[in-house]
This record gives C-alpha cells, structure tokens and sequence, in this order.
C-alpha cells in the first residue's frame, strides 16, 4: 500500500516534501558547517554574510590549541563502551520480559520510573559515589572514579537501560513465537534459540536502540560536566572551553561541533543497515 | 505449546521445566538490574533524606531533619508552580507538533524507494550533532541582529522581525520549535524501525483482498504500530517534562522566566544556590506526579504486554 | 551473514582500537601554546614536579596565561595543569570540589562577589603569612588598593591575590561625538554641546540622540541598517547588575548597607532599575535582552551601537577591533558615568584540601608578581598592578589596540577608592549576586514592573540570609 510502485506523480511529491523537510531540518547544520570555515570577523556581522574567503583556522584553534581531539577521543571511547555494555545487557533483559514479563509489569513500570527522576538531584550522589569508588584499589584499577572515563562509562549505562529495555521489548514481542518453538523442536536450547533466531530478527530494534545509546551518550552534558574535570572530559563540556571572556569563539565552536557529527555519522551510517527488516524470515517459515 | 519431544526426557521434566523458566527469566534481567537498582535507588534514598533535612551546601552542608518544612516551603513558592506550568504547556504542544511529524515523516520514508538508507542518515543529522552545541547556534540563529531567520523574513519582505528570545511572549515557542526541529527524527526514525519490522503477511494479504490504502492503514497498520508509537509517546513526554539542555542553552530561562521549566529551576536552586535540600524535594514531588500520571498512561500499554508474554 | 558479520567485526575493530588508545587519565597537558622559556629548572626531572592543578576560566586571556606558567615551571619544580572552565559554571564546578574535599584544584579563581563566601566556609586559606615573608616577591602594596581591598580582604585577613580585572569603565563612539554635523544637531534639539555623557541624564539624551532607524541619517551618510543609541547586557545573566551597581552606588546606596540591612528595594535601588528599563533600554536593541558582554561587543563591531553603559574596561581589545570592521569608526573609553561603575577582579586563591599549599601559593605570588603581570599586560590582559598600568611601554600608539584602557583603569580606581560595596565583605554575596541577575531581568524582559521585581528580590535575599539582615564583615 504505501509502497506502490506506480503513481509517478505520488512519488515526486513523497520526494519534494522529504527534500522540504530535509531542507528545514539540515539548514542550520549547513550554516554551522559554513559557520567553521568563516574567518572570525566574518562572523558577527549584520546582515550575515554568505560570501568570505574560507580559512581553517577554526580547525587548527579547535584541534591544537583547544586540545579538542582528547575530548572527541572520551566521548567515542565513552560513548561506545557504554553502548556495547547497555546492548548486551539490555537485549537480555528485554527478551525476558518480552516473552517472560518477570516481575508481572512491576518490575518493568520501576525501570521506567528511574527515567523519571531528574537527573540534577542525582548528580551530587554520583559524585560521592565516584569520589568513594575512585579512591579504592579496585577502582583506580579498573578506571572507574572522578574525572575517570570508566565513572561516566557506568553513568551512561544506568542512562540509557531504562531507554534501551523499554524500547527493545515491542520489537522482541514483534517476533512470532512459532519461530523459536520450531527451533526448540530442532532440538536448540534457550540460549541458542535466543543468539541464532531471536537477535537476528530483532536487528532492525537493537539497530535503532544502538543508535540512539550512543547519540544519547555522544549528547549527554550534566554527568560529564560533574564527573569529569579534564582528563575525561568530552566534547559537550569541552565546548565550553570556547565561551571565553573575549566573548564565544563562534568559529571554534562550529568547527567543534562539525569534527563532532562525523563519527556520529559513520555509527549510523553502519548502524543503519540493520533497520532493514526482513534478514530470514521468511526463509524460516519457508 | 511445549513440546515433549526435547532433550531433556523423565517424569520430573514438567515440574523442572516451569521452575527453570522462571529462573531463567531472571537470570536474563539480572546484570541489567543489578546496575538499575544499584544506582538508582541508593540516589534515590539519597534524595529522600536530603529531603528531609536542612541542606545548603554552601552554608554548613547536610544538617538535621526539619520534618516536612522543605515540602512546605516548595509547594508554596510560585516560582515552582510556574515552572511546573511552563514545563506542562510546553511539553503538550512540543509531544502533539513532534509526533505528528515524526510519524508523518516515517510514513514518508517507509514509503520511499530509493535511497532509504541516505535520508535516515540525514535526518538523524540534528540529534547527531550535540546539541549542546546546536543549542547556542540558534541562539546566534535567532538574533534579531545577526540572526539568519529575521535576516530571511526582512529578505521575504515580511514586516514582521520577531524578538524570539527577547519577547516573553514568543519565548517559549522558540523553544518549542527547537526541541521539535531536534526531536522529530528521533520519533520518525522509532516509527520507521516500527513500520519495517511490521510482518509482510497480513499486508499482503490484505492487498489480494483489494483493501484500499485507508482501509489497510486504520485497520492494519496503525493498531499494530500502537505499541511502538505508544512507546515513543511516553519516552518523549518523560523527557520533555525533564527538559534541561534546550533550555540551558538556548535562553537559560528567559526571556523573563518563560521558559524556566520545573529542571531549569531545579538545576537553579541545587548548583547555583546549592540548596541541595529544595532541589532534592522538588524532584521527589516531580517524580511522584509523573509516576501518579504515567501509571494510569501505562497500564494499558503494560497489560497487553503480559498479554503477549503469557502466550503460550 | 557475512555483510553483518564484516560490520560487527569493524565495530569491535574500532572498539578495540580505541581501548588501546584511551588512557585511563593522567591529567591531560595544558593546551600547546607557543613555548616562550628554556626547558626545566636544573635538575628538576618531570617525574619530581609538584603537581599544581588551576582550575579558571577558559579562552584567550588562559592562553596568554598558559606561556606565562611555562616560565613559572622552568623556574620552580611544579607542574601545573590550567583547567577551563566556561565562566558561567565556574563557580559550582568549584564550590562542588570544595564541598566535596577532593583536593581536585589546588588554585581556585574567585570572583570578587565569592570571595567572603569562599573564605567563611574554609575553603581557601589566608596568605597573610605568605606575603609576610615573600613580600618582596609578592609586592602587595603594588596592587591597586582599592582592587586589593575588595578582592583579598575579609575578617582583616588576605585570602589571596588578584590576577585579571573587569572593573567598569564605558566605550563609546569618538567619531559621533566629532562629528560637525551630529554636534549641530545635537546642540539644537538639547540645547548643550555633544559630548560623551558624564551624568545619566545626558546618557538617556545621547541614547535617544543616536537611535535612528535604516535610512536616517549618521554623520551625513544614510544608514543601511538600525542604529541604536546605548548597547545592554540586559540578558538573563550575571552581568545585568554589574550596570546596574554603578547607578545604585551613585545614588548613595547600596544592596546591602553597612550593618547588613537589605536595601534593594529603597529609593535608591529602585530608582537605577527604572531609570535602566524605562530611560536606557528603549534605546538598545531588541538583542539587548538577550545578551550579555560578548554580544555587546559584537554589536559594537558591526556598527549597531553608538556606546556602551557602565562596562566592562577588560573588553578593551573587543571595542578596539570596531576600527578595523566598522569604517570611520573612532573609540573613545570613560571612566564611566559619574564616575561610579562596577569594581572587580578575579582573585586566585590557594584551596585549603591542596596537598601542596606552599608550591601552590608560590605560584599564585608568581601569577599576580610584577613579571608575570607585565607579561600578560603586554598580551592584552587586564593587569592589577599600578607600576603595570602606569607603565610607559603599555601607553604608547602601537599599544594602543591593547592597552589604551590602563589609564582610565588607573583613574577609576581612584574615583572609586571610597565607593566599595558591602556585597563584597558578605559570605552570603556568590548567592545574593546569583539571585540578581534572573530577577532584575524579568524587569528589563517587562514581565513585572520595576517595583515588583525589587520587592521579589527583598523577599529572595530574606531567604537567602534566613532574615532581614545579612551579615556584613568589612
């Protein structure tokens, strides 16, 4: 139905209004992107200019004298950890209630509810908290304390299982139970049944799940602003290095935040891929 | 329903299968719980005993109780109930314009036949780029002096150069249209992962019956994308009850207070005042209304998923 | 499986990459900034340096201080790490350490209105002693006094030294004010001669004088966008008070009075906030009540505003660089107008959880001493120290673009020497002085009157001090 392939006209229009909409959506990325490459008097000027002699000091300032690169280099590494970590645990945990619901929806409805606590209020127990598990042994080891990479690693996580848990179990349920009785019958247990035909039929869930883990974590500002001074500081708090008493560095800033989108990018260029529907369906039922 | 033909054969299979199952369920939620409940609940009785005392962290830190007075003294303060209003107002028309998008937008994509793949990269472009970072740049985007959108409406001929982040009546509209300029794809993209995981069958189905278009879509499609769409609905309602960032960035509660929602004003009262105390009770009458409110959203929505668990 | 297995095994590539790059965090170095001095003190190997961490207010004036700490570590057996911080948050990233006692920083930057807080609460300790015994090194009297005595004194005690100054003077337009055409017209609407305002009055005069629309005329020519007359930092932030302070001292009066007693909704206070909203903002641009200094500044730059009020002298070289991008434009600087403006500094005090006060101290002595301030001075900052200010080499033509604000720093710190206000010797003034900004601004947005504001600003100083006083220690 909505993917006919006749009606050329119905399609140009579907086309024109995502190219609208695209437009709408994208234009002030493109500005910040011309924004970068401006020189800095280029910047603040009234009315905005679109025509300037491109310079990638913004760049240099940014990488060199702002140490930016540390920062992207905490967020990937951050950000992707964490990722891993809620996806695996979080799979698990969906699949389970997907097709056990331990806990009747209680234990579900809780999850939820940690969501709803606000994060400012939690933000100095965290900080005791790491502050403790910093100063021991194990912790100073492992690389779990204030301004430490594993602190936020391990906020990250707690962020963003509530998410992950909720949003994989409507995809779990999706799965027809026919499947994996079958698999049952060819004599595969639990686990098997859930790592060879479960997991890859959810692909298109834990694709969006994984995208969003990292975009929520590559985006988070509180935590890492509390929990980090500069060792593991990441790029949203690294940013504010640019609001200097000369006023913002607009030019810096955009070529920050420029350098930042590309690896986003790339995770959901890969990531993408599996929110194609359809990996052995029907070759199972078939 | 369970086969007897598996690999574990014996009379006592039965009891030990059911008991198993259980055990099972639970083995799979553990290593997630464990985190949950570790770092949830220990800030969470933080925050409840914080409540209950005299907390300013710049004048002699976490003292002793003072039985319900923070609770009072909070429910009695306007600014915190017009924080709570403009956080209400907000989130109802940010939920309502972003939805609708959102799933529109999906509908649109799903539908598309080429290069699928480059539009969802695309429009997940202005969550992927922080937006701490987008936050300040609309700011710079909504000046009414250097600003490109007063600079397109003069270029438009259009009379009309709206303050956006001076005028306290167009204030929280600002934010508005920014949260809904970065949330959309976040609701199109959970959508669309909804609409592509729809089995073919029943569509196809339908379509040898000659269903029309509509038809398919009241009855086929929309129920079965309900739980997705509920999901995505609650996800972002939370969130927008929570809104922090777009504000932080974009007009740190002003112009006037406008836009000073409940967290806002919170982050105001805990970091700058440090008045752990407030803070940690304004969270706990927050979390407790929106627990009150989404327990009745999510019962439904809970029910059909024990439904679908117990099928067996 | 294969297309899915290649993308799997990428990512852990890239995991597995980047766990072999991530350093569990030693401190990060400060950022590379062209190194001006020879390599360490005799003997000092890097493993044996103290470690310092400073933790202050990121960009450009850090920078300049970043090659000046490189000459502090080739002389002394410290290694010292510059943390930045944006200034809006450095104070609760600060104040969460202190509470904390993580020992994290060992040198705070203090805003003039924390330090009586800082200082109450144990947080930094008193370097009385220090300069005793370093007073050749440290050469207090060499700092401006009344610049000292509001940003190191409290309870008779020094808590540290002042390093950068945003005390207030004004910019202005110079070429407007020379201009035959514009004083002519001056003179017939207003009836006196056109010259930069020295009293309120003149400065609503001036205000409404240059505020024209696109097409009117400015110094013979058309104008090709609006034009306003006075530029505000009428934000929602903290500088919306220090505008306001200039015009409520000049009335006499202060936020708090000498015995601690509120007074921010008597004649006088009432009076600055009014006049601000109904005489001053009219003539600004809508901007104004979104932005803070920097926005100012751009304003100034791209030829939107003919001055500024009471402002911040530091943003000298912002208000310089009007001459290279807006054509025909002259700067002229004041001390402000009735000579009463906002006085302040940046303190840099030592953090009494350091595990190394001593180096710490050495370094904020270096830091304020006489050869780093000159340093940075020549860099364009904002130095504290007289002998620095009145020196020869900052006041000459070439200097100019940087330095030209040192005179009047000087005269301001002269008319200014009896005008402290009791803000500063309260340990209730970081709370007080955060709560201004908010409020004030729903004034200056129109969402309350005046009279409101004021009198939601009595109540929110009532319950910051727990009663109608807050304690004053001068």
């Amino acid at each position: 139905m909505l993917q006919q392939r006749g009606s050329t006209p119905i399609e140009i229009l579907r086309y024109a209004i995502i190219a609208v909409i695209l437009t709408v959506s994208l234009f002030p990325i493109a500005w910040l992107i011309t924004t970068s490459f401006k020189p800095a008097d280029d910047i603040m000027v009234s009315p905005p200019r679109f025509v300037f002699k491109p310079t990638l000091d913004n760049y240099v300032y940014a990488l060199q004298k702002a140490n930016f690169a540390h920062f992207i280099e905490n967020t990937l590494y951050v950000a992707v950890v964490s990722t891993v970590i809620v996806i695996v645990l979080s799979s698990l945990a969906s699949y389970s209630f997907a097709r056990y619901n331990p806990g009747g929806g209680n234990i579900l409805f809780f999850i939820l509810t940690t969501k709803m606590f606000p994060a400012i209020a939690v933000v100095l127990p965290y900080f005791l908290i790491f502050k403790e598990i910093g100063d021991t042994a194990v912790g100073k080891a492992i690389g779990i304390g204030l301004d430490r990479q594993g602190a936020l690693i391990v906020s990250y996580t707690m962020f963003n299982l509530p998410f992950a848990i909720w949003l994989m179990v409507s995809f779990f349920q999706d799965i027809p139970r026919e499947l994996e009785d079958s698999a049952r019958l060819d004599g595969y247990n639990r686990l098997q049944v859930l790592w060879r035909v479960v997991l890859p039929l959810a692909a298109p869930g834990i694709a969006v799940t994984a995208i969003f883990c990292l975009l929520f974590s590559w985006n988070e500002f509180l935590f890492a602003y509390i929990l980090t001074r500069d060792a593991a500081r990441t790029i949203t708090v690294g940013v504010e290095s640019f609001f200097t008493l000369r006023g913002i560095l607009w030019g810096p800033v955009a070529a920050a935040a420029t350098i930042s989108v590309a690896p986003m990018l790339v995770f959901v260029l890969i990531l993408q891929r599996y929110m194609v529907r359809g990996l052995t369906f029907g070759a199972v039922r078939g | 329903m369970e086969s007897a033909a598996t690999k574990n054969p014996g009379p006592a299979t039965k009891a030990r299968r059911t008991m198993s199952d259980t055990w099972y369920s639970i083995l799979l939620i553990a290593p997630a719980m464990v985190i949950i409940l570790f770092f949830a609940l220990v800030p969470l009785f933080y925050a409840i005993d914080v409540s209950f005392r005299q907390a300013d962290l710049t004048m002699g830190g976490i003292q002793g109780f003072v039985g319900l007075r923070n609770y009072r003294e909070v429910l009695h303060e306007a600014y915190f109930w017009q924080s709570v209003r403009t956080t209400v107002v907000f989130t109802f028309f940010a939920i309502v314009i972003e939805m609708g998008l959102g799933i529109f937008v999906a509908f649109l994509i799903h539908g598309a036949t080429v290069g699928k793949g480059l539009i969802r990269s695309l429009v997940i472009l202005p969550l992927a780029t922080a937006p701490a970072v987008t936050g300040l740049f609309w700011r710079y985007l909504y000046d009414t002096q250097f600003g490109l959108y007063n600079y397109f409406l003069s270029v438009l001929g259009l009379p009309w150069q709206p303050n956006w982040l001076g005028d306290i009546k167009l204030g929280l509209w600002s934010v508005i249209i920014f949260d809904v300029w970065l949330w959309m794809p976040f609701v199109a993209l959970i959508a669309l992962a909804g609409l592509q995981s729809l089995p073919k069958e029943p569509f196809e189905a339908a379509e040898l019956d000659g269903a029309s278009s509509f038809r398919v879509l009241r009855t086929l499609t929309f129920p079965m994308l309900t739980p997705v769409l509920m999901l995505v609905f609650i996800l972002r309602t939370i969130d927008c009850l929570r809104l922090y960032d777009s504000v932080a960035t974009l007009t740190r509660g002003g112009p006037g207070s406008v836009t000073e929602t409940l967290t806002y004003y919170l982050y105001r009262q805990g970091l700058v005042f440090f008045r752990m105390d407030y803070a940690s009770t304004m969270a706990l009458l927050f979390m407790y209304a929106v627990i009150l409110a989404s327990g009745y959203a999510l019962r439904p929505l809970l029910a059909r998923l024990a439904m679908r668990a117990g099928q067996r | 499986m294969n297309n899915k297995l290649w993308s799997v095994l990428s990512l852990l590539a890239v995991v597995a990459l980047l766990g072999a790059c991530a350093q569990p965090a030693p401190p990060a170095a400060p950022p590379a900034a062209a190194p001006t001095t020879a390599p360490a003190a005799g003997g000092c190997k890097d493993a044996d340096r103290v470690p310092i961490s400073w933790s202050t207010i990121a960009g450009f004036y850090t920078d300049a201080m970043t090659s000046i700490v490189k000459d502090f570590e080739s002389k002394n057996c410290v290694k010292v790490t510059i943390v930045g911080i944006d200034n809006a948050q450095l104070y609760d990233k600060q104040i969460i350490e202190a509470v904390g006692k993580t020992g994290a920083y060992d040198v705070y930057n203090i805003e003039t209105a924390e330090k009586a807080g800082f200082a109450e609460n144990g947080y930094i300790l008193p370097m009385d002693d220090y300069i005793k015994a370093n007073a050749d090194k440290v050469k207090y009297d060499d700092i401006a006094p009344v610049l000292a005595d509001v940003t190191t004194k409290y309870k008779g005690k020094i808590w540290g030294l002042p390093y950068y100054t945003y005390t207030q003077g004004q910019f202005f337009r110079q070429d407007l004010f020379d201009d035959p055409t514009e004083q002519a017209a001056f003179k017939a609407k207003y009836g006196y001669d056109l010259k930069p305002p020295t009293t309120w009055d003149q400065m609503t005069n001036v205000a409404e004088f240059f505020t024209r629309k696109k097409g009117a005329m400015l110094k013979g020519q058309p104008l090709d966008k609006d034009f306003y007359g006075v530029g505000l930092m009428a934000g929602r932030f903290q500088e919306i008070q220090d505008e306001l302070s200039g015009m409520i001292l000049y009335k006499g009066t202060d936020w708090l009075k000498d015995d601690g007693s509120i007074a921010v909704k008597d004649e006088g206070n009432l009076w600055a906030l009014k006049f601000y909203v109904e005489k001053l903002l009219p003539y600004a641009p809508p901007a104004a009540l979104t932005v803070t200094y920097d926005g100012v500044m751009n304003q100034m730059q791209d030829c939107q505003i003919a001055m500024t009020a009471n402002f911040f002298l530091d943003q000298w070289p912002n208000a310089a660089n009007t001459e290279n991008k807006c054509p025909g434009s002259k700067m002229g600087i004041g001390v402000g107008i009735e000579k009463t403006t906002y006085l302040g500094a940046f303190l840099m005090g030592v953090s009494s959880s350091s595990k190394h006060p001593k180096e710490a101290m050495d370094f904020v002595a270096y830091m304020a001493g006489q050869e780093a301030q000159t340093n940075f001075a020549r860099q364009g900052g904002s130095t504290t120290r007289i002998s620095v200010l009145k020196d020869p080499q900052f006041n000459t033509p070439e200097s100019r673009p940087k330095t030209a604000h040192f005179a009047y720093l000087l005269q301001v710190f002269d008319n200014m020497k009896d005008k402290k206000s009791n803000l500063f010797y309260s340990p209730y003034g970081a709370k007080l002085y955060n709560a201004m900004g908010p409020i004030y601004h729903t004034a200056a947005a129109k969402e309350v009157t005046p009279e409101q504001a004021v009198q939601t600003l009595y109540d929110e100083f009532v319950k910051i001090c727990g009663g109608e006083k807050c304690t004053v220690n001068k």
